[in-house]
């Protein structure tokens, strides 16, 4: 596809459209598939995907500046208002949707689970050394704040938090 | 992430180690000069784990992901 045709698509759109850069080569592209198949699913009708394969379409790709794969390209009103390099689980790409339905990217980026599973680790094990240890208050407390880092995106609280101060800072 | 350049065995490995060398330097179990050192190196792998970036292999332009 020619970058004519493609700003043609984009602006033209009538729905909000996520492109899809993809090869059938590319392992990542392939793993992110069904995830990105189901949440295409919920969102049918209010959101579009297009799929571009990237090595039929080269040059539109080096003047989208994009510089790898899979990359998810989000337009609303035919304007770019996100992008992610990268394979994305199901959360992240739900949050792509979303963001094409708001015209915004909005809330954190969700950890993954591997993620996740790090920040649990050594929070929790810092946690067993401070309990281990004779006063080892400073290494609880560590442990405390990477364990919080760890779920800190679904944290009501910090949630809240975090949205009222944005708003205070905006305005 | 792009910059990371730990796969996730890499970065448990890295977090376990760095909790077992950070306990055998602070608890006493190691002591001396030895026990010192562990005191500090155990940061090391803990918080390249936590990152998930190695300074070491982007020297060395290695990764394990």
């Amino acid at each position: 596809m020619d970058e004519s045709r493609f700003q043609e698509i984009i602006h033209n759109h009538p729905r909000p459209l996520i492109v899809d850069f993809w090869a059938g080569w590319c392992m990542p592209c392939r793993a992110m598939e069904p995830a990105l198949k189901r949440v295409e699913k919920e969102f049918a009708g209010r959101v579009d995907l297009l799929r571009i394969d990237a090595d039929q379409s080269p040059e539109l790709l080096s003047s989208l500046r994009i510089f790898g794969i899979p990359t998810l390209v989000v337009y609303h009103g035919g304007r770019e208002v996100a992008r992610q390099t990268g394979a994305q689980n199901e959360a992240g790409i739900h949050r792509l949707f979303e963001a094409a339905l708001a015209g915004q990217l909005t809330g954190p980026a969700p950890l993954s689970p591997v993620e996740r599973t790090v920040r649990l680790v050594a929070g929790l094990g810092l946690i067993g050394l401070g309990l281990t240890l004779s006063g080892g208050w400073v290494w609880i407390g560590l442990g405390a704040l990477v364990s919080f880092l760890a779920v800190y995106d679904r944290c009501p609280i910090w949630r809240a938090v975090t949205s009222w101060l944005k708003g205070r800072l905006a305005n | 992430m792009s910059w990371v350049n730990e796969a996730n065995w890499d970065r448990i490995a890295r977090v376990v180690l760095g909790l077992v060398l950070l306990y055998l330097g602070w608890s006493g179990v190691v002591g001396g000069g030895l026990g010192t050192v562990l005191k500090v190196l155990g940061f090391v792998p803990l918080l390249t784990g936590l990152i998930g970036w190695c300074p070491l292999y982007s020297l060395l332009k290695f990764r394990t992901n």
